[in-house]
């Protein structure tokens, strides 16, 4: 409900318009006063380390000196990350890892969303089944990583025991438990909520009459899915995949629990570089890269829509 | 919201989808599942299956009993004391600063969109990425770092993007007429603001505070480079330490169910006042299908004459 | 005491007193002196607005989406800032003061009831705004939700209130304020049809009841006519006319004027001959059209304009190529019950003849054939474009 103003008037009166009267200074100043504790505590929190990081990155790693690192501008830890073959290796197996988590969490996730919205009736029951299929994520992932690892995918985990009582294999699969695989299938099981979500809502907004006219106008129900639905839909997909492509990419915790230390992401990745040998300048370098690939990764996915209007 | 279905003939795709949806409930639940089954052993009971019994409550005893042989009851206590200092902090900050930059917005200002990119990218930050840069730039500057100066710091920056969604949603739900109607009727600014715009957007507020609470309550990456060491640890960290030295019993498996079984009735607690609050809005509506024929009460203006009158 | 003149006020009321009388005793009255508004981005919705209401009056801004009409009821209410001219109420400049501190108050569109509060919460607000005691406050709210007929409702949300009682708390919030001045934007915008009608008469007889100034902001043409004590009719940020409703409908000033009360038949043409004051316009359908209207500055050869209003004209047999009359075909007959609209063409132009309903029987079904339409003199209305 809007009052009925000119149209163009709207957003010009974004701005309280008292705040006009004295030359606009108050206005300004009342915004500065609303954005002011925000943007300091993001400038020292975030931008500030950030900053840093990018800052360490081309410095000299030292040993013994204060901090671990003198100021000498250097490239020479991206040299040395661009020729570390186990770095990429280890790289392009998280990227892989995050990308299957995507993939996998709009492919299983989709049906969950689309039934919620569009296929239960009343609005009551759709609340009521979104917080049920809600309610685990709001545990903590490290719980829930810790209840995939033995009880579930363990050697004598549940799912080992019920392969091997069937006679499905003959011993208990090692792999099951900390392995790649396992991480992979634990991070559609901790992100997927991130990708039901906004397809929910965005699935939501669909208008079932909209539906119903497509199918009286002829197209069967494939048709009007792929002509309809995914139409709708994407904004959705886009902000589910920008939110898991970031998150795997980032983890850490999960990863390191559930697969032990033979799985890496480069989460761990940087990790190991600054634990074991406190190479701040390197673990700072591969961080960065860190961060690009993600800039990469979400700028490749939103040229799928045009995300600012949709938020 | 019902379209006319196709009387008669079932719809296939419901169940399907229906059936799909059960599995997948049970996918989600499946861990934590097996984790409260597996609390519920007895003394001998180890870390994964077979289930060895007989059932009993020991290990959800150890969690609180610190006097009973190898509990970690108190470290749990302290940590989860830790942990819940830390998140109400944590909690209160993010509605607050969510809060007041959703304000910021409303207003427009120059660089509002890259202003916007700034809190986004707080979420698209590795946690454990931001936690490195945290550290390296306080211990470079000479300070230590601490729960209180850089972990709580680090917490909020994850909690600051999803309140501040949580309130974008809301201020668009917003009728900002009612602000205009309200100055029409006297109130100042300052009254406008406490009179009506804040009682129309607290549920929005303590969304933000629930956000994040909750992420600080479960965060893992960053706190564990930003606490120094002489601190006690948070819950998640006190867990992971456990897990890691491998001192994996039932009681952990306890301490998780508890905390599980503790979300979610938070969140039923949520959900009943949330349908309670509804239900006080008064009454349903009024049907007045004679308006539509145009029978109304004509106005009566001796109340109103009799009022200026005395 | 106090009943007696209780009783005079209602007797009294029902006579209303002259505007003029009212206005000395009350005060100056509203000014609006040149006022203009430019919105950042460099659109004007608003440019030089000259009006001057009395107390007492009831004045309609009438005018199509986007004319500016409710830009300027904002300016005078105080949510709106104008880029340049005055506004005074009774002597007192307005456009410094914020909207808390003026003497108007707004009825909204869609009402903007505060959702949270309780319809009786709702009437009381301004009241507490202004220090007014709780006691005071209740009873003054019970009197006003009287007033509307709502007192069993006080305890209910808005929102389980239907849009014509909702209008209703609109109406009881502000006027137990005592405004000195009611601005309205839409406020029959959002009710059903019948009942819009319907409260069109109450509306206007709580208006003179009380004596009070109401700006009303309508796009709605009948709205206006059947409301008004002045209309001001705008189009395109500037102010068309200004006339009681029967001027604005019989003799219309402009183009915008003449066409947007609809029901209005608009020629193009040329002047043709000038006598005096007597011009002579022959229309793009080949008719001839014929006006006095001293003062005019056209002269031959001039493009022109000229309006006829659709009751004014009449159906005829007779010789083509009679002045003021023109050839055309029926295209639809219009049965409206009291009333036949027949739409009718006559080359590129559109033409409008209203007759009552009882000769609908006579011109049923006659679709495609040709008529004569005419009409007289003194109902021609030459516009200023």
């Amino acid at each position: 409900m809007s009052s009925s103003s000119a149209p163009e008037s709207r957003s010009a009166r974004a701005v309280d318009e008292g705040d006009v009267r004295r030359g606009g200074l108050v206005g300004k100043l009342i915004t500065l006063g609303w954005a002011t504790p925000g943007f300091a505590w993001l400038g020292l929190y975030l931008v500030a380390p950030l900053v840093f990081i990018v800052l360490v990155s081309f410095w000299t790693y030292e040993q013994g000196v204060r901090s671990g690192f003198t100021t000498d501008w250097t490239i020479q830890n991206y040299v040395d990350l661009f020729n570390d073959s186990t770095y990429w290796n280890n790289m392009l197996s998280s990227f892989l890892t995050s990308v299957i988590a995507v993939v996998a969490c709009l492919v299983f996730g989709f049906p969950v969303a689309y039934f919620l919205a569009l296929k239960v009736q009343s609005l009551k029951y759709q609340i009521a089944l979104f917080i049920l299929a809600l309610a685990p994520f709001w545990t903590s992932f490290l719980t829930r990583s810790i209840a995939w690892t033995y009880p579930l995918m363990g050697r004598e985990g549940a799912l080992n025991q019920v392969l091997t009582k069937l006679g499905i294999v003959d011993e208990p699969v090692q792999a099951l438990g900390f392995s790649t695989l396992s991480v992979r299938l634990a991070m559609v099981q901790l992100y997927i909520l991130f990708m039901i979500t906004p397809l929910f809502f965005v699935l939501a907004q669909v208008d079932r009459s909209a539906l119903e006219a497509a199918r009286d106008l002829g197209a069967n129900s494939w048709k009007t899915f792929r002509e309809v639905v995914i139409p709708q839909a994407m904004p959705g997909v886009v902000i589910g995949s920008i939110f898991i492509f970031v998150l795997t990419m980032g983890e850490y915790g999960t990863v390191r629990v559930i697969g032990g230390n033979t799985v890496s992401s480069v989460g761990t990745i940087v990790q190991s570089k600054v634990e074991i040998g406190i190479q701040y300048p390197q673990g700072a370098a591969s961080a960065v890269l860190l961060v690009a690939a993600l800039v990469a990764g979400v700028f490749v996915i939103t040229r799928f829509s045009n995300l600012r209007e949709d938020i | 919201m019902q379209g006319p279905g196709r009387s008669g003939k079932r719809d296939w795709a419901k169940l399907v989808l229906g059936v799909y949806f059960v599995l997948f409930l049970a996918f989600i639940y499946a861990p934590l599942l097996l984790m409260g089954v597996l609390s519920l052993q007895g003394e001998f009971g180890s870390i994964t299956f077979p289930f060895k019994g007989p059932l009993s409550l020991d290990w959800w005893r150890t969690l609180f009993d610190e006097s009973r042989p190898g509990s970690n009851a108190r470290a749990i206590r302290e940590a989860a004391a830790q942990s819940v200092w830390l998140s109400v902090a944590a909690g209160a900050i993010t509605a607050l600063l969510a809060f007041s930059l959703s304000m910021a917005f409303r207003r427009r200002f120059r660089l509002d969109g890259a202003a916007f990119y700034l809190i986004m990218l707080a979420l698209m930050t590795p946690g454990y990425l931001l936690a490195l840069g945290t550290q390296l730039f306080w211990s470079y500057a000479g300070v230590e770092t601490s729960l209180w100066k850089t972990a709580l710091g680090t917490n909020v920056i994850w909690g600051i993007p999803f309140g501040f969604l949580v309130m974008l949603a809301v201020w668009n739900r917003y009728d900002e007429t009612v602000e205009e109607a309200a100055r029409d009727l006297g109130a100042d600014r300052r009254r406008t603001f406490q009179e009506v715009t804040l009682p129309l957007v607290w549920t929005g507020i303590f969304g933000s505070f629930l956000f994040g609470f909750t992420l600080t309550w479960n965060d893992y990456d960053r706190t564990l480079l930003l606490i120094s060491g002489v601190e006690t640890q948070t819950l998640p960290l006190q867990i992971a330490g456990l897990t890691f030295t491998a001192a994996i019993r039932p009681d952990l498996y306890a301490l998780g169910s508890a905390t599980t079984l503790g979300s979610i009735l938070v969140i039923l607690v949520i959900l009943v006042l949330v349908t309670l609050r509804l239900r006080v809005r008064g009454a349903g509506k009024v049907e007045r299908v004679e308006e539509e024929l145009g029978e109304v009460e004509s106005f009566d203006i001796e109340s109103l004459g009799g009022t200026a009158a005395r | 005491m106090a009943d007696e003149s209780i009783e005079e006020h209602e007797e009294g009321a029902a006579i209303a007193a002259p505007s003029s009388l009212r206005a000395q005793a009350a005060g100056d009255g509203l000014d609006l002196v040149g006022l203009t508004k430019e919105f950042p981005g460099g659109t004007v919705a608003v440019e030089d607005v000259n009006l001057h209401v009395d107390h007492g009056e009831y004045v309609v801004l009438l005018g199509p989406s986007g004319c500016g009409k409710t830009t300027t009821l904002r300016m005078i209410g105080g949510h709106e800032y104008p880029s340049s001219g005055q506004i005074t109420l009774d002597g007192q400049s307005l456009v410094e003061l914020e909207p808390h501190e003026r003497p108007t108050t707004t009825v909204f569109q869609h009402f903007a009831l505060f959702p949270h509060r309780s319809v009786r919460e709702n009437v009381e607000f301004g009241l507490k705004m202004h220090g007014v005691g709780k006691e005071e406050r209740r009873r003054q709210a019970t009197d006003a939700l009287e007033m509307v007929g709502l007192e069993t409702l006080g305890e209910r949300k808005p929102s389980a209130l239907s849009g014509g009682q909702q209008q209703r708390v609109a109406l009881a919030r502000v006027l137990v304020t005592k405004p000195k001045a009611l601005l309205l934007d839409e406020p029959l915008g959002d009710l059903d049809r019948l009942l819009q009608l319907r409260m069109r008469v109450e509306l206007r007889n709580l208006q003179r009841q009380l004596g009070l100034m109401f700006i009303h902001v309508t796009h709605n043409q009948e709205e206006a006519l059947s409301m008004a004590d002045r209309i001001v009719v705008m189009n395109d940020a500037r102010v068309q006319q200004i006339a009681d409703p029967l001027t604005i409908a019989t003799k219309p000033e402009t183009e915008l004027v003449a066409r947007f009360m609809g029901d209005n038949n608009v020629f193009k043409g040329q002047v043709s001959a000038r006598e005096g004051d007597r011009i002579s316009v022959s229309t793009a359908a080949g008719a001839t059209v014929t006006t006095v209207a001293p003062g005019a500055p056209h002269a031959v050869g001039d493009p022109a304009l000229v309006s006829v209003r659709a009751a004014a004209t009449r159906l005829e047999d007779g010789p083509s190529g009679v002045t003021n009359s023109v050839d055309c075909e029926i295209v639809f007959v219009e049965f409206l019950g009291d009333l036949v609209k027949l739409h009718l063409t006559s080359g590129e132009e559109r033409l409008l003849v209203k007759v009552p309903g009882d000769a609908y029987d006579t011109l049923r079904g006659r679709e495609g054939e040709q008529i004569r339409v005419a009409w007289k003199e003194e109902d021609v209305q030459l516009l200023r474009s």
